[in-house]
């Protein structure tokens, strides 16, 4: 087994191809506790390829992903999908997946699906168990809401919420599964330029109270070298470079990925 | 009107109680009928309309809370409505067992269409369930042994534990009860883990993954939920209006159903309810009294899902939000006035 002291995420000659295309080209990187990292590249640099292949949307051609989560650490490419959040590896989504017809708490209490452990029937028939651990949930996603401030809005429908506080509540929801790495699919995506420096904030915030690594797929430059401990930068699904934010702005492969060579 | 909003406050915190006195309402028609003030035919037509609301409530756990369509209703309630008829006339098997196994044998093939449903979405699953109903409504015209055909098969009122004959009236009662704890079942899985998976998977089949739901157990309990509902309300159906008829479980009655919760209100309990009304008991209770109205009821519920698509995309039962702005608006301006 590969060694893991210190590290939450190892990823490991990662390879996928899409017909005739490498999407993703052996890509190796490996990711620290409690460490915000972000992964950068112009589009089409094959980041979502990357992203979807470590939460088992894709399954790569060839490659090792181990994850140090719940119950040690795992071979990722050995799970299904639906069971990476059990290990304590949860994603958010470019453009905000949620629930419209739900209110706020419910969304919430979606990212504790798998915590659940009372049976449908005892769910049906609400039966002690099932009603205790319902208050129990519904409690910890107060807790959650109260955090990120926005506990007086867990009543409201998320659908007609705005942008800002949708991107809360799906935060909200990956924070009830207590994550070890949380996945972010281009956070300030549709945000401004105050709601950006909110959720650098907020990003920093999370880390240090959940006590959980970042993964952070992002365009924006700006929020990418305010947070980031270290960068991987990638380019036609390649490695360009991987250090800190300095390392990656002078890193000549990386400015002439972005900016083209003269 | 203090009071009356202290009595709505009560029942948002105990829902149960709200179905059950709903369940008291409803078991008020009989005693109405007998007493010469409602119409003796009532409490048939509300009997049948109460069926049809249960099977409705489980396309509406398919169809409004796990975003699966299906167009196989019709076929799944009359399989069960054959089986309980045959096993407890031919077989001479007790009620409770007939019905035990008129639910288990649709549920289980419910449940295959729910495989199925991995692998084709949308039109495509709407045709496949389609395809299944028509193939059983084929299998009761042509199974005569079994279905009796074309003449049909006939039920009794049931016999409970075998000591309770029950006739109209009670059999009446029985469908009430049936319905109140289906509607508290529902409301209870709903609004819980089960309805928020379910939920979610309609939402988003990326995100409900990502969240540990697991789309293949998720869709089958849909299916299995829709068909069980379904086939309830089939043996209710036969051993209530004691007949069966391979004309009656056709495409036209699955459409029926989802007419039900479109109107009503899909993710609506009390709203399929009220579709189940407005579709079924209206046109019989009401058009038919009309001259020439007796064959336009389809019209009507044609012209009915339009309107509501257009003013209540939400189902009918969002009337009662717009009732109650208009009754607070009322109120309002007269303590203004004071």
């Amino acid at each position: 087994m590969n060694n893991m002291e210190n590290t939450v995420l190892s990823v490991k000659n990662l390879s996928i191809s899409f017909g005739g295309l490498k999407a993703v080209d052996s890509l190796t990187f490996d990711i620290k506790d409690k460490e915000i990292y972000g992964l950068i590249g112009p589009n089409g640099a094959g980041k979502t390829t990357v992203f979807n292949c470590i939460t088992q949307f894709y399954k790569p051609n060839t490659g090792e992903i181990h994850f140090k989560g719940v119950g040690g650490v795992t071979e990722l490419t050995t799970k299904p999908v639906h069971e990476i959040i059990k290990l304590g590896l949860v994603r958010t989504f470019q453009n905000v997946e949620l629930i419209r017809e739900l209110s706020i708490i419910d969304n919430v209490l979606i990212g504790g699906h798998i915590d659940f452990k009372a049976n449908t029937f005892a769910q049906a028939l609400r039966l002690p168990n099932a009603r205790r651990e319902e208050k129990k949930y519904r409690e910890e996603a107060e807790k959650i809401l109260e955090n990120l401030g926005i506990l007086e809005r867990k009543d409201m429908l998320v659908g007609g919420q705005p942008y800002g506080i949708l991107k809360k509540v799906e935060f909200a929801r990956t924070l009830m599964a207590r994550p070890k790495l949380i996945i972010l699919d281009e956070p300030a995506a549709g945000l401004n330029d105050s709601e950006t420096l909110e959720l650098a904030k907020l990003i920093k915030k999370i880390r240090d109270e959940y006590d959980c690594a970042i993964l952070l797929v992002e365009h924006d430059m700006r929020l990418v070298m305010d947070i980031c401990d270290r960068i991987c930068a990638i380019n036609f699904g390649k490695l360009l470079s991987i250090g800190t934010p300095k390392e990656i702005q002078q890193n000549k492969a990386v400015q002439a990925a972005y900016l083209g060579v003269e | 009107m203090k009071n009356m909003t202290k009595q709505m406050n009560i029942l948002k915190r105990y829902p149960i109680l709200g179905f059950v006195l709903f369940g008291l309402l409803l078991a008020s028609i009989p005693p109405l009928a007998s007493a010469g003030i409602l119409k003796n035919g009532y409490v048939t037509t509300i009997g049948g309309t109460l069926i049809y609301a249960i099977a409705a409530i489980g396309l509406n756990v398919l169809l409004g809370w796990s975003g699966l369509i299906s167009l196989g209703t019709a076929g799944f309630m009359g399989l069960a409505a054959y089986i309980s008829a045959y096993l407890t006339m031919d077989l001479n098997l007790p009620f409770e067992l007939a019905m035990f196994l008129a639910i288990l044998l649709p549920t289980l093939l419910g449940v295959l269409v729910g495989l199925v449903s991995l692998k084709i979405e949308g039109l495509y699953l709407a045709i496949a369930t389609l395809a299944v109903s028509e193939v059983l409504r084929k299998t009761f015209e042509e199974l005569v042994p079994f279905t009796g055909g074309f003449s049909g098969k006939s039920a009794n009122y049931p016999t409970l534990f075998g000591l309770f004959e029950l006739d109209r009236t009670t059999t009446y009662y029985f469908i009430v009860f049936v319905l109140v704890v289906v509607m508290i079942l529902t409301y209870n899985m709903m609004n819980g883990r089960l309805g928020r998976a379910l939920n979610s998977m309609r939402g988003s089949e990326a995100a409900a993954q990502a969240m540990g739901v697991n789309l293949l157990t998720h869709r089958l309990i849909a299916f299995a939920l829709a068909t069980i509902f379904a086939s309830v309300a089939g043996v209710l159906y036969v051993h209530f209006i004691k007949f069966s008829y391979p004309t009656t479980w056709v495409l036209k009655m699955s459409l029926d159903f989802l007419a039900i919760i479109i109107i009503g209100g899909l993710r609506s309990i009390y709203g399929t309810v009220l579709g189940a009304f407005i579709v079924t008991a209206v046109p019989d209770l009401f058009l038919k009294q009309i001259p020439y109205f007796d064959n336009l009821s389809y019209v009507l519920n044609g012209l009915l899902i339009i309107v509501v698509i257009i003013f209540y995309p939400n189902g009918l039962v969002g009337i009662g939000y717009d009732v109650k702005k208009l009754f607070y608006k009322l109120t309002k301006r007269g303590t203004k006035n004071e």
